[in-house]
C-alpha cells in the first residue's frame, strides 16, 4: 500500500519558537492513522500546515506523491484533503442541510452567469447537488435533523455534521482534529464505529488527532507521537504503547486516559 | 401625487445600491463605508456621457456601472486581503478619497458641483432596473455562488477548507456591489439633474449600510423593506428639517442597541423563506422534545 | 529656509492637536478593540464647551479648559454606557459598534446644529490670557505664533501626565493589563468595568483639550467632527492601540500634511492623508509601532 500523505522533515517556526521540528511520517492509503501528543505538541499546527493555513518553514508535504506545500487552502481542499476543527467551525446560522449543500459546490460547475440567467445547466446541477447533500445526510444519520440550524444541534451531532460537511468534497484524505472532544464513552464508541464506516464506505484515508486513548488505540492502525513539536515514536498502537519514551512522556503513570 | 412618485423613484434608485451592498455586507459579511464613492463614480461618468458627450442614456448607465466595477476591482486587489476591520477602514478612506478627488476636478464641476444635467431617469428606467437587479441578486444568492458567499461570512476558515476561494468570492461580491452602486449613481445623476461631491460623502455610505442592516442582514426582502422605509421616512419629517438628522442619529443608536437583526432578521419574506423558518423551528422543537424525553428516561 | 521652519512649526502645532486626539482614540482602541468614530463629535463638543465657558460664563481661562475637559469626559462616558456597553454585553460584531458610533456622531453633530446653530464661532481674543493672544515670538529670524507654542506645550504636558499616570500608578497598570487581556485582568480582580469607564473618560478629556486648542487656533463649528478621520489615520499610521505610536503617527501625519500643503497644494493634502492610510493598511497594517497577529485554527 502506498502512502497517500507523506510529511518530510516538516518544520514550522513562529519567530523564535519551533512549533514543529523536522517531523516525518506517512499515512498509508486507505489507512487510519493517529497523531497524538500532549497539548501544545504541534498536532493542530501540522494540520494547519497540511491544509495550507500556515506556510511551511522548511520540509515538504506530499499528497499522492505530489508536493502541496505552498498551495492555497482551497486548492488543497479541492485536491482531496478536508478537515474538521478542534473547536467546531460549522456555518452556525445555516441549517444542517445548508452546511452540507454549501460544501457540495465543487460537484457543480455552473458559472455565475448561468445561475443569474437560470440556464438549464444551473437547474440540472443544482438538483444533483441537493440530491448529493440529502444522501450524505442520510448516510451519516442526520436526515431528521436536516432543517435544524446547526448551532442548535447537540454537540455530538454538530461534530458528526462537520464530518459530513468534510465528506461533501469527495476527499481522499480526511483530517479529524479531536473529533471526540467533549464526548462521553458511548458517544466515543459511536464515533469510532463511524470513522471506520466512513473510511470503508467512502474509500478514503483518515488522520486523526486525539486525546481519547480508547479511540486512538481502538481505531488507528498506525500512530505517530509528537512531543514539543518533535517526533517521538511511530508505529502500530501496540508498538507505541510499549515504547518507553512514549510511556514516559505521555502515557506513563497516568495509565489510560478517560474523560 | 408627483411628490409620492418622486419618493418612489428615490426609493427605487437607492434600492439598487442597497441590493448591491446587501450582497457584500449582508451575505458576504464585508462592511464598506465607502460605497457612496462607487455611486459617485457611476454618477459622474454617466453625467459626462449624457451632458458632455450626448450619448444615449443606456450607454451612460453601462459606462458608469463599468467604471465603478473596474475601480472596485482595483481597490479589491489592494484591500481584500486585509482583515475585516481594516478592510472597512480602507473603504472609508476610499470613499473620502473619491470625494476629495472629485472636489478638485473642474471639468466635472469641482466642489460646487455640476448642474443642469439632463433629466433622463423616469419611472420605467427605475422600475425596470429594480426588477433586473432584484432578479440578479436573488438568482445569485440562491446558487452555489451565493452559498459560497454566505460561507465566507459565516466561517471564513471553514469556507477555505471547503474548497472555497475566499479572496475570489469577496472580489465577486465587491465588484457586483460596486456595479450596482454605479448604476444607482448614474440614475441619480440624471434624476436630480445635479451632482456634488458632498452628496457622496461618508454619511451617504453609512446611510446605505444602515439601510441594509435595518432591513436585516442576509435578506433581500429585508433590504427592499428597509430602503423603502428609510428613504421615505425623512420626507415625513421634512418639516422638522433641522431635527430630522438628530432623530435619525438617535434612531440608529436605538436600532443597533435594541434590534440589530433588523426588521426581518436573516429570513426572506417569501413563501419559501417563511417555510424555511417554520421547518427550522419545528425541527428544533422536535429535537428539544426528544432530548427532554431522553433526559427523563435517564439516558442523558 | 524660513518657510521650512515656519511649516515645521505649523506642522508640530497641528501635530500636537492630532496627538491629543489620536492618543485618546488609541487608548480606547487598546482596551476595547474598536474604533470610536464618535470621537470627533466629542472633540467638537470640547471646543463648544470651552467657548461657552469663556464667553458665556466668563470663567478664567485655565478653569474653562478644565471644565471643558470634564464635560467631554462625561459625554464620552455617557456615550459608552448608553450606546456601546449594550453592544459589548451582547458580543456584537465590531462593525455594529462603528454604525452606532456614526449614529451617535450624527446625533451629536446635528444636535449642535439644531440648537446652537451652524455658524462658526471664534474664541474671543480679549478673554484669552496674554500668552495666548495672537502674536508671535521672535526666535532669531523666525516668527513663531504664540498660539502654536502654547498648543504644543499644553499637549506635551497632557501627554506627559498621561504617560506618568499609565506607567506609574496602580490604575495605570490596571489599564495596561486590561488592554493586554481583558478577561484575564478581570480574573485577577481588576474592575474592568471601571477601567473601561476610566479609559473613555481620559480619552474624552484629551478630546476636550484638543477641541479647545483647535477651536482657539481656527474656529468652533459643528463640522469639526470631521477631524476624527485625521486622528484615526494618525492612530493607524502609528499603530492602532499603541500610544507612543499614536503620538508618532500624529506628528508625522501633521508634518507630512503641512509640507504637502505648503509646497504642493492644499488640495492634495487630504488626498495624501488618505493615501497614507491605504498605503499603511496594505503595507503594514499594524502601523509603525504596532504588532501583528496570526489567526489560529
Amino acid at each position: 500500500m502506498s502512502a497517500i500523505l507523506e510529511l518530510k522533515g516538516l518544520t514550522k517556526c513562529f519567530g523564535g519558537l519551533t512549533a514543529v521540528g523536522n517531523v516525518s511520517f506517512q499515512v498509508k492509503e486507505g489507512g487510519i492513522s493517529g497523531l497524538i501528543g500532549p497539548n501544545g505538541a504541534g498536532k493542530t499546527t501540522i494540520f494547519n500546515l497540511i491544509t495550507g493555513v500556515y506556510k511551511v518553514t522548511s520540509g515538504d508535504i506530499l499528497f499522492q506523491g505530489r508536493s502541496i506545500s505552498g498551495r492555497e487552502p482551497y486548492q488543497i481542499a479541492d485536491a482531496g484533503i478536508t478537515r474538521t476543527f478542534q473547536n467546531i467551525r460549522l456555518f452556525k446560522n445555516l441549517s444542517a442541510f445548508d452546511n452540507v449543500l454549501t460544501a457540495c459546490h465543487t460537484s457543480a460547475k455552473y458559472s455565475i452567469l448561468e445561475s443569474v440567467c437560470r440556464l438549464p445547466r444551473y437547474w440540472r446541477e443544482e438538483k444533483a447537488l441537493r440530491e448529493k447533500a440529502t444522501s450524505l445526510l442520510e448516510i451519516m444519520g442526520l436526515s431528521d435533523r436536516a432543517d435544524v440550524v446547526s448551532s442548535n444541534l447537540p454537540y455530538g451531532l454538530q461534530r458528526r455534521l462537520e464530518i459530513t460537511r468534510a465528506l461533501a468534497l469527495d476527499p481522499k484524505l480526511l483530517l479529524l482534529d479531536e473529533p471526540a472532544a467533549g464526548m462521553n464513552p458511548d458517544e466515543t464508541k459511536d464515533l469510532m464505529r463511524l470513522i471506520g464506516e466512513v473510511r470503508d464506505r467512502f474509500n478514503l484515508s483518515v488522520l486523526v488527532i486525539e486525546h481519547h486513548m480508547d479511540l486512538i488505540m481502538g481505531v488507528c492502525e498506525h500512530i505517530h507521537v509528537l512531543n514539543f513539536g518533535q517526533s517521538l515514536a511511530d508505529g502500530t498502537p501496540e508498538e507505541v504503547s510499549n515504547d518507553p519514551k512514549v510511556v514516559e512522556a505521555y502515557l506513563g503513570g497516568e495509565g489510560k486516559k478517560s474523560c | 401625487m408627483e411628490y409620492i412618485a418622486g419618493i418612489a423613484i428615490l426609493i427605487g434608485i437607492n434600492l439598487i445600491a442597497v441590493l448591491g451592498l446587501s450582497i457584500l455586507t449582508g451575505f458576504t459579511g464585508l462592511f464598506s463605508f465607502g460605497h457612496a464613492g462607487f455611486m459617485a463614480i457611476g454618477a459622474y461618468i454617466a453625467a459626462i456621457f449624457t451632458a458632455r458627450l450626448h450619448l444615449p442614456f443606456v450607454l451612460a448607465i453601462a459606462a458608469g456601472a463599468a467604471a465603478a466595477g473596474f475601480i472596485s476591482w482595483l481597490l479589491g486587489l489592494i484591500t481584500l486581503n486585509l482583515k475585516g476591520d481594516y478592510f472597512c477602514i480602507a473603504t472609508m478612506g476610499f470613499g473620502e478619497a473619491v470625494r476629495v478627488i472629485l472636489n478638485n476636478i473642474p471639468y466635472v464641476g469641482g466642489a460646487r458641483g455640476w448642474e443642469s444635467l439632463p433629466k433622463l431617469t423616469n419611472a420605467w428606467w427605475v422600475i425596470g432596473l429594480d426588477i433586473v437587479c432584484v432578479i440578479v441578486t436573488w438568482n445569485l444568492i440562491n446558487s452555489r455562488h451565493g452559498r459560497n458567499l454566505v460561507a465566507v461570512r459565516e466561517e471564513e476558515l471553514a469556507a477555505q477548507m471547503s474548497g472555497i476561494n475566499v479572496f475570489r468570492q469577496k472580489m465577486i461580491a465587491l465588484v457586483i456591489s460596486a456595479v450596482f452602486a454605479g448604476i444607482a449613481g448614474a440614475l441619480m445623476a440624471n434624476y436630480m439633474q445635479y451632482i456634488r461631491p458632498t452628496m457622496f460623502n461618508m454619511v451617504k455610505s453609512t446611510d446605505l449600510t444602515i439601510m441594509v442592516i435595518f432591513g436585516g442582514l442576509g435578506s433581500i426582502s429585508g433590504s427592499i423593506l428597509g430602503t423603502a422605509i428609510l428613504v421615505s421616512l425623512p420626507e415625513v419629517f421634512r418639516n422638522f428639517a433641522q431635527w430630522r438628522l438628530v432623530i435619525y442619529g438617535l434612531a440608529v443608536i436605538v436600532i443597533m442597541v435594541s434590534r440589530p437583526q433588523g426588521l426581518v432578521g436573516g429570513m426572506e419574506l417569501t413563501p419559501s423563506g417563511i417555510r424555511k423558518v417554520m421547518s427550522a423551528r419545528k425541527a428544533k422543537a422536535a429535537l428539544a422534545a426528544e432530548t427532554k424525553a431522553l433526559e427523563k428516561r435517564g439516558e442523558i | 529656509m524660513n518657510q521650512f521652519f515656519q511649516q515645521l512649526v505649523n506642522g508640530l502645532s497641528i501635530g500636537s492637536i492630532y496627538a491629543l486626539m489620536a492618543v485618546g482614540y488609541s487608548l480606547v482602541y487598546s482596551i476595547m478593540n474598536f474604533s470610536n468614530f464618535a470621537h470627533g463629535s466629542v472633540i467638537m463638543l470640547g471646543a463648544y464647551f470651552g467657548f461657552f465657558c469663556l464667553s458665556l460664563l466668563g470663567l478664567p481661562f485655565a478653569l474653562a479648559f478644565f471644565v471643558a475637559a470634564c464635560g467631554t469626559a462625561l459625554v464620552a462616558v455617557i456615550l459608552e454606557r448608553l450606546a456601546y456597553k449594550p453592544l459589548r454585553d451582547r458580543n456584537a460584531p465590531f462593525l455594529y459598534f462603528i454604525i452606532t458610533a456614526m449614529g451617535a456622531s450624527i446625533f451629536i453633530d446635528n444636535g449642535v446644529i439644531a440648537t446652537i446653530g451652524p455658524t462658526p464661532k471664534t474664541f474671543p481674543q480679549q478673554l484669552l490670557p496674554d500668552f495666548l493672544k495672537s502674536g508671535t515670538i521672535q526666535l532669531g529670524s523666525l516668527n513663531i505664533g504664540k498660539v502654536d507654542v502654547a498648543m504644543f506645550v499644553v499637549a506635551a504636558v497632557c501627554l506627559a501626565a498621561l504617560v506618568l499616570f499609565i506607567d506609574f500608578t496602580k490604575m495605570g497598570k490596571a489599564i495596561q493589563a486590561t488592554a493586554y487581556n481583558m478577561k484575564a485582568s478581570a480574573l485577577m480582580g481588576i474592575n474592568t468595568s471601571f477601567v473601561i469607564i476610566l479609559v473613555f473618560a481620559i480619552g474624552g478629556a484629551l478630546a476636550g483639550v484638543a477641541g479647545v486648542l483647535y477651536g482657539m487656533k481656527y474656529q468652533v463649528f459643528p463640522q469639526m467632527s470631521g477631524i476624527t478621520m485625521k486622528s484615526f489615520i494618525a492612530a493607524v499610521f502609528g499603530g492602532l492601540g499603541s500610544l507612543p505610536g499614536a503620538l508618532l503617527g500624529s506628528l508625522l501625519l501633521a508634518l507630512i500634511e503641512t509640507f504637502v500643503s505648503g509646497y504642493l497644494s492644499t488640495q492634495f493634502r487630504d488626498l495624501f492623508s488618505f493615501g497614507i492610510l491605504i498605503a499603511m493598511l496594505v503595507i503594514r497594517p499594524s502601523g509603525i509601532m504596532g504588532k501583528s497577529a496570526e489567526d489560529k485554527a
